[in-house]
């Protein structure tokens, strides 16, 4: 009959965690004089379904304008150096050309919301930063002295991506101190 | 903990079509990311 075939919301599919989109605009970002002022949630997510229904009605990586950062972090984590559960944490990137992300940013949304890494617990959340030239994603984590856990994340992020090229880790510590001089603390 | 692998979460992807509910979303940022097919979600008042 037509009421089985109506989707029933008692069958919506948990998440472990509730995530947030957040979107920098780059047309904001450029009048904003303050870095990171212009970044602003889109929406908060909590089961596969609701995921779905964002991720299906917004641009991928390959038509967002340059200058676009696009993160999804979990819930009451804001996707910034100051907040207190990324304080001391870094990062990993991957890198890919221009147009060329889109599948690796799904592969590692799905990873991240389906708690696919052993140390998901020491996620914070994942950003693409879409440039001239390239499209970066990057993981954001918690504790960037623990690191077993980092390479452990680091080294299943790679398999999930079928990612071949070297990535290395860098603490957000040095990323304010030297900017784009910081160095790979951990490499996999 | 409730785990999901890619092969699992990919079989909603196709169900789930519509925006949510009580999704709303400023007209500056719904241009920048979601281009013009956004009907009703798109608040009214002004960004700033």
């Amino acid at each position: 009959s037509s009421a089985t075939s109506k989707p029933n919301s008692a069958a919506v599919h948990p998440l472990e965690n509730s995530w947030t989109f957040w979107f920098d605009n780059p047309q904001a970002k450029s009048k904003q004089a303050a870095w990171g002022s212009s970044i602003r949630p889109i929406y908060t997510f909590s089961t596969v379904e609701e995921f779905w229904s964002i991720y299906n009605n917004i641009h991928h990586p390959s038509k967002l304008a340059v200058g676009a950062d696009f993160h999804c972090f979990k819930h009451k984590i804001e996707p910034k150096w100051e907040d207190p559960i990324c304080a001391n944490g870094g990062k990993w990137t991957v890198q890919y050309q221009k147009g060329k992300s889109d599948t690796s940013w799904l592969y590692t949304l799905l990873a991240m919301i389906g708690e696919q890494f052993d140390h998901g617990d020491e996620i914070c959340g994942a950003v693409v930063n879409v440039r001239n030239r390239a499209e970066k994603i990057s993981i954001w984590t918690k504790n960037a002295a623990n690191e077993a856990a980092q390479v452990s994340i680091g080294k299943q992020w790679k398999e999930f991506l079928d990612y071949n090229e070297t990535i290395g880790f860098i603490f957000h510590d040095d990323a304010k101190k030297h900017d784009r001089g910081a160095k790979n603390k951990y490499v996999v | 903990e409730k785990k999901y692998s890619r092969d699992f979460l990919l079989k909603f992807a196709e169900r789930c079509s519509e925006l949510p509910e009580g999704f709303e979303i400023t007209a500056d940022i719904a241009e920048a990311l979601m281009g013009s097919n956004i009907g009703s979600h798109v608040m009214v008042r002004d960004a700033h």
